[in-house]
């Protein structure tokens, strides 16, 4: 954190005394909060003088929600699961591959994501990814025993916590009943057993949390013993020291998700300022600085080589290949599967 | 001449309910909007247990909410009312949890119920229990007690302002007459408060039916309520118009409720006399 402030201190001195363009705050972004961060985007500031203006949505539904009722913005921060929803809802436009300047630096394997390149266009630069995976206190549960279908053992009842999020539920019972590789597109039968496998641990289940959080902390005090989180709640449990990991074993079960920038159809930005932050956003020295101070894996190869290599060990990404060939991908779901899972899921959690 | 006026409430309570309305009857296709008239999701929604799992439990905890907050609240409104010095003083002190915002006070009854949180840690310390205790939070429990705090106040300044109106002549009428203080109350203050009660009651009860931010605070698996599942037809499953239905039928569920909680309250009020 403190390497953080020293670069924002940084950037903003640099920001007084440049003599670069104004008019860097004319360029939107609809985005998660947090990434106005400028040490993510340091040549933009260097060319614009300042950094863009941020506009923030808590998730992607919302900001779904949001711009089709017409709030408009120059770019926006979906992950690649929601891409083909909002390329159906004329929400984006294309992107130019050849303005992108980092795009052959990118890990070969994020290209190839589904939802980055639609029908031969390119609607996604992909910026970050990182892991959904299962989180146990390792004072509590030893490395040989934990599982995915631990989650349903009766001795942890009120002992676990699991997304309040239909598409991350089903990606863990989907993992969980061998059916990992469909998930997308589980047939009745395949789509019957993972709601049976998420009924199954609903009693062990102590609340489905919707703020990181909120896991964080019950997994600090111990009043949860295992959660199916993200990357970001390892990282805190590391940073405070509590005993606990994500299951990293492929075989065992593990997701993955990719996120990254769109360019909306509302935008209102000359192109080339669009492109300059994008190329910003993908430098090896931005990837780097993520890596680093927020502990996310980048999209590009080459931030991965010029990081600390204790602290990429450390955060469980020094093998990229092997969770982008063997994980679960958090991919579009086709569109009646997810109404029903999300319909499901509703009726498991009021306990039907 | 009550032009202005009738624009100005039409613009913000007639249209916005009749876009509602139109939404309940249109439906939804994956990013597309169909606008073809159907009773479709009103069929859909009557049909699914879940819904009406949910409505009803969404009712029953608003109904404790507003018991206990009630029957909490009278004493304390008769106590300012009848027996305080210092009115304002006291008027003033209840107010204060309303200073801050009503998420905070949220967050304050999970920190207090909290797994490591104030209760759990005072009984640790004092050696009453050896584990933390979980029933206290995440489920219905938690959300009853979190909404009887929030809305105390609303309980109270009604049934306070009944009790100030009384005519202080005829408590001491019923007094020369024979009854006991207890009688006095049950046959003279009481019934003259009942409007103070009901109007205490559907303050409390009509807008905790439709809670979303405490059930899913403190809630856990145990107490979502009907809210939770119109914002996520709002949200991620981005069906708007089945998200508006449920909002209707959650709206005349509580109009049905509230009259009967009225017809009831006021023949009641009638019978103690």
């Amino acid at each position: 954190m403190k390497m953080q402030t020293l670069t924002a201190f940084a950037i903003t001195t640099a920001l007084c005394t440049g003599t670069a363009n104004a008019g860097g705050a004319d360029l939107t972004v609809f985005d998660w909060s947090g990434y106005e961060d400028p040490g993510f985007f340091g040549t933009y500031v260097e060319k614009h003088g300042e950094s863009p203006t941020y506009s923030y949505f808590g998730s992607v539904e919302e900001a779904f929600t949001k711009l089709t009722s017409g709030f408009g913005a120059d770019l926006a921060h979906p992950c690649s699961d929601a891409v083909r929803k909002w390329v159906a809802a004329d929400l984006i436009q294309p992107l130019d591959e050849s303005k992108l300047t980092n795009w052959a630096a990118l890990l070969p394997e994020i290209k190839e994501v589904d939802g980055i390149v639609i029908d031969g266009n390119l609607y996604m630069l992909p910026f970050e990814w990182g892991n959904t995976g299962l989180i146990y206190r390792t004072d509590k549960i030893a490395d040989d025993q934990v599982s995915i279908q631990l989650l349903a053992d009766p001795a942890y009842a009120g002992k676990i916590a699991i997304p309040d999020a239909a598409s991350s539920a089903y990606a863990l019972a989907s993992l969980a009943t061998g059916n990992g590789a469909d998930y997308t597109n589980l047939s009745d039968e395949q789509f019957q057993q993972a709601s049976d496998f998420l009924r199954s641990i609903h009693p062990n289940v102590r609340f489905y949390w919707s703020d990181a959080g909120q896991l964080d902390q019950a997994m600090t005090s111990g009043e949860i013993e295992m959660g199916w989180a993200w990357n970001q709640s390892e990282l805190n449990l590391i940073w405070n020291e509590v005993p606990a990991k994500m299951m990293r074993d492929i075989d065992k079960g593990i997701a993955t998700w990719v996120c990254g920038y769109v360019h909306l159809k509302s935008s209102t930005t000359p192109e080339d300022q669009i492109y300059d932050l994008l190329n910003a956003l993908t430098e090896p020295a931005s990837g780097q600085y993520i890596i680093e101070n927020w502990g996310y894996p980048h999209s590009n190869a080459e931030a991965f080589e010029i990081s600390d290599q204790a602290t990429i060990e450390a955060y469980g990404f020094d093998d990229p290949k092997a969770f982008f060939d063997g994980s679960l991908f958090f991919d579009a779901v086709n569109p009646e599967l997810e109404a029903k899972m999300l319909s499901e899921f509703e009726r498991i959690k009021a306990g039907f | 001449m009550s032009a202005p006026a009738t624009l100005y409430v039409g613009f913000l309570v007639a249209a916005p309910l009749a876009i509602l309305i139109a939404y309940s009857f249109w439906t939804q296709t994956y990013v597309t909007l169909d606008k073809t008239l159907t009773l479709q999701n009103y069929r859909d929604a009557l049909a699914d247990p879940l819904v009406r799992h949910l409505l009803l439990r969404s009712i029953m905890i608003a109904g404790a909410v507003t018991a206990v907050t009630v029957a909490t609240a009278y004493p304390i409104a008769y106590f300012i009312a009848m027996k305080a010095n210092k009115k304002t003083i006291w008027l003033l002190l209840i107010t204060i949890p309303f200073w801050s915002s009503y998420l905070l006070r949220v967050f304050a009854w999970k920190l207090i119920l909290g797994f490591n949180g104030v209760m759990n840690s005072a009984l640790l310390w004092m050696g009453l229990i050896d584990e933390p205790l979980t029933f206290l939070l995440y489920n219905e429990f938690a959300v009853v007690l979190t909404l009887a705090h929030a809305w105390a106040p609303f309980a109270i300044l009604p049934i306070y302002v009944s009790l100030q109106k009384i005519d202080p002549s005829l408590l001491e009428a019923a007094t020369d007459l024979g009854n006991s203080k207890f009688q006095a109350f049950r046959r003279v203050t009481l019934p003259l408060t009942i409007p103070g009660i009901i109007a205490a009651c559907l303050i409390i009860f009509i807008p905790t039916v439709g809670d979303y931010v405490t059930p899913s605070l403190v809630g856990g698996s145990d107490g979502k309520m009907i809210a939770n599942l119109i914002q996520v037809q709002f949200g991620a499953a981005n069906n708007w118009p089945l998200g508006a239905t449920l909002s209707l039928m959650a709206m005349l569920s509580v109009g049905f409720v509230a009259i009967v909680l009225v017809i009831t309250g006021t023949a009641l009020g009638k019978r103690i006399r």
